[in-house]
């Protein structure tokens, strides 16, 4: 969008007001980053050396900004993306870097108060004030933004984004599983294509877009390594496992895909030598519900992996984390037209995102966190939803029936972008693992 | 007559020799395991059509021959149609030169292939009832009952679909020496007379590859024999019978669509079905899909109880270092 066009949402700021906001968030988030780091270190003190790559590019304002800076100026593109709809194949066939821009920093929600009243999802307000104050580098070096019309807060948040940047809007249908759905879904991923043609001048073509896909199979092909790996005994802390999975958002898919290969090769030597990151009766939790976005978002993964009695995340449920890239698309016949389908089902169907509903109660979703429950031992699960965020908390009754089923124990936990609360859900979370605990050594 | 048959059994021991190198070269060359179980198919395919060209040389006792098939499956359902029939191979052999033309298949809507599926039952019923039905009541004076038992005989309808491209016997298409035929091609000939024959064959020929390069496997459709080795999956009753059966953990799948896009006969029962037995009359056990789900145990083809192969994280051997 250029100046002159009439802002529709945004409040006007004096830039030295921005300016100096800016500095004092950018300060304090980059002390959070670091302590975060520091912490995870002192929970597992013989972490490995190939988890420095991750801590270094989890830096917001480091190493990678200064790549994409570097690569934007030799011409190449930046699309930002909110959610994980976005198709990542075909940003990365046209030769432009794709970088995840949902903010997890504390801060910034204030500001965004100042424009969305403080009910609204956290997620949406903290990407707001990251954006009216120009925070984030991801953000900030986008060219254009795909976002998502999955919940209401991403839907509005979209139409606030467009005063700054082109927004292109994806549209994913409430229910997945019939022919117009499908076929309403590929119309809009194929209107996305041509944006993304038209931004980069680049045409998609059918190579280049194989070249793109096969890239993301190795990457998912890592990504799934990592968590196969957190089935057995803990070979790797929980946060660690997530930090690696949140710095894709932003990395060089190559190079962390290489990066994770090597993780995954040294987790491997551990579990050979019966290395644990942790004792092997600690209890085995999974994260449910909202996403959880580095760093700030950090609060709950510390809790557990900190507390008294310590947990272990080996599992989670949230589209930040263990689905980011769980779903390889499934190619059958390497044509342009077959390969468009297999992404576009790829980014649809799988998806267990509460958005979406159907005739059996949203039964993907049920089936992913039984699956996981199983496969990874999981002792309880910790439900985590942000105030404000109405399809996840809606749907803990029908996860917790299912759970109870199973006799699996979970824990309601509702939070917001704050510290304050920090206190209180220590205890909480305490005792919910003292229970968990009592309930593995029995 | 000795040196013929010695020079056509080192014709084909070099063709099959070739194919199986081939198909060998292809699979070290491809270390891909999404289409390992498409190249293995591919080989016993081309061993059973070798093995059917035997067959017809040294019986001429068709009733025989389907008996065997009938018997095959009975024990493995339709396993016959994607591993076995040679009809099934050229299909499936059009479907590559497609592929390398890079030109996109036709889905046929939904309905029509389950109308498309009713079809076969009542071409089914039309080749071996009709005839039954109408032989006693007015013995040979029907035309139609003539029509029936003469050259559309079930038998040879039912057989239609593993006459072998070369064949041991007389054909009105000659090269080099060599008879060759293509299914249906002996009923065709029976009943088109000396002028057609050749041209109805090609008419034939042209309509099942032309159909089949729009559609994958448009025949086995409405194939009649699919129909008559589908009856045992089709109805509840009998399912105790095939040993080979296809089944899904409910939980594992993510409902990610691939089964339900790669499936060549376009089954929707694996994709849309909750989960456990999910072998259908539609389903000829390619096991496409199986190979093709991405998650571990999900898709699973066992026999007796026993599982024989499933579905795993594809993406594995792509080790790259
Ligand atoms: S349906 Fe008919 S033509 Fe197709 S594989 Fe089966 S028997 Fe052969
Ligand atoms: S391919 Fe596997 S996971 Fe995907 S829908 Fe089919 S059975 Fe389910
Ligand atoms: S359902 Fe699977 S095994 Fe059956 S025909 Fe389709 S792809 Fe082949």
């Amino acid at each position: 969008m250029n100046e002159t066009s009439e802002k529709k949402y945004s409040l006007e700021i004096f830039p030295k007001e921005i300016e100096e906001l800016k500095n004092t968030i950018k300060t304090a988030s980059t002390k959070i980053m670091e302590e975060y780091i520091e912490r995870m270190r002192k929970t597992w003190p013989d972490r490995p050396e190939e988890m420095q790559y991750f801590d270094e590019i989890a830096k917001f304002w480091g190493t990678r900004e200064k790549e994409i800076v570097e690569a934007r100026e030799e011409g190449k593109k930046v699309i930002g993306y909110t959610c994980m709809f976005a198709p990542i194949e075909l940003i990365l066939a046209a030769g432009a870097i794709p970088v995840r821009v949902s903010s997890g920093l504390y801060d910034p929600v204030k500001l965004g108060n100042r424009v969305v009243p403080v009910e609204v999802c956290p997620v949406v307000r903290s990407t707001i004030g990251v954006k009216m104050v120009g925070l984030s580098p991801y953000l900030e070096l986008s060219d254009a933004l795909i976002t998502s019309l999955t919940c209401d807060g991403m839907t509005k948040l979209s139409e606030i984004l467009s005063d700054y940047k082109p927004v292109w809007t994806l549209c994913p249908p409430r229910l997945k599983d019939s022919e117009q759905s499908i076929s309403f879904w590929k119309e809009e991923l194929k209107a996305v294509k041509e944006k993304i043609e038209k931004l980069t001048g680049t045409k998609i073509t059918s190579s280049k877009l194989k070249s793109a896909i096969e890239r993301l199979h190795r990457a998912t092909r890592a990504f799934r390594r990592l968590q196969d790996l957190r089935k057995g005994n803990p070979v790797i802390m929980g946060r660690d496992a997530m930090l690696v999975n949140q710095t894709l958002m932003w990395d060089d898919v190559e190079r962390w895909t290489q990066k994770t290969e090597k993780l995954c090769d040294e987790l491997e030597r551990r579990a050979q030598g019966k290395v644990w990151a942790c004792p092997l009766k600690t209890p085995r939790v999974m994260i449910a519900g909202t996403p959880i976005i580095w760093p700030d978002n950090w609060k709950l993964p510390n809790l557990v992996e900190e507390a008294n009695p310590q947990g272990v995340i080996v599992a989670d449920e949230l589209c930040s984390g263990d689905r980011f890239l769980y779903d390889p698309v499934g190619v059958d016949e390497w044509t342009m037209e077959d390969m468009f389908n297999a992404v576009a089902d790829r980014y649809l169907l799988p998806s267990t995102c509460p958005c979406f509903t159907s005739e059996d109660g949203n039964e993907d979703r049920v089936n992913w966190i039984k699956a996981r429950v199983e496969e990874r031992r999981v002792d309880g699960v910790v439900y985590h939803v942000y105030r404000g965020c109405m399809l996840y908390a809606m749907e803990y009754m029908r996860i917790k029936k299912v759970l109870d089923k199973i006799n699996v124990p979970v824990y309601y936990l509702d939070t917001d972008y704050t510290r304050e609360d920090v206190g209180q859900i220590k205890t909480r979370v305490e005792a919910f693992l003292e229970m968990l605990k009592s309930r593995v050594e029995f | 007559m000795l040196l013929e048959i010695i020079s056509e059994l080192l014709k084909l021991t070099i063709f099959a020799g070739l194919a199986l190198a081939g198909i060998l070269a292809i699979l070290i060359w491809k270390k891909n395991l999404t289409t390992k179980v498409t190249y293995l198919r591919t080989f016993v395919q081309v061993v059973a059509m070798i093995a059917f060209f035997y067959i017809f040389s040294y019986t001429t006792w068709l009733l025989l021959i389907l008996v065997v098939i009938f018997a095959i499956s009975i024990v493995l359902g339709r396993f016959f149609c994607g591993w076995l029939c040679p009809f099934g191979l050229y299909l499936d052999l059009v479907a590559v030169i497609r592929k390398t033309l890079n030109t996109r298949y036709w889905s046929l809507p939904e309905k029509l292939n389950r109308s498309l599926h009713i079809l076969r039952y009542l071409l089914l019923v039309f080749f071996i009832v009709l005839p039954f039905m109408l032989g006693p009541i007015e013995a040979w004076q029907w035309s139609l009952a003539k029509f029936l038992m003469g050259p559309f005989k079930p038998i040879s309808v039912l057989l239609g679909p593993v006459e072998p491209l070369i064949i041991p016997w007389e054909s009105p298409l000659k090269l080099y020496g060599l008879s060759f035929s293509y299914p249906y091609a002996s009923i065709i000939t029976f009943y088109s007379g000396e002028n057609f024959a050749l041209i109805n064959t090609f008419i034939f020929m042209a309509l099942t590859l032309a159909s089949s390069f729009v559609v994958r496997r448009f025949w086995c459709r409405f194939c009649p024999t699919g129909a008559s080795l589908a009856i045992v999956n089709r109805f509840r009753v009998f399912k105790w019978i095939p040993f080979l059966r296809l089944s899904k953990v409910e939980e594992k799948c993510t409902k990610c669509g691939i089964c339900k896009r790669v499936c060549p006969v376009q089954v929707t029962d694996v994709y849309e079905q909750k989960g456990g037995d999910i072998t259908t009359s539609m389903c000829m056990l390619c096991l496409r899909c199986v190979e093709m789900c991405p998650y571990e145990d999900c898709l699973k083809l066992s026999m007796a109880g026993k599982t024989l192969f499933k579905s795993r994280n594809w993406l594995e051997p792509s080790k790259i270092t």
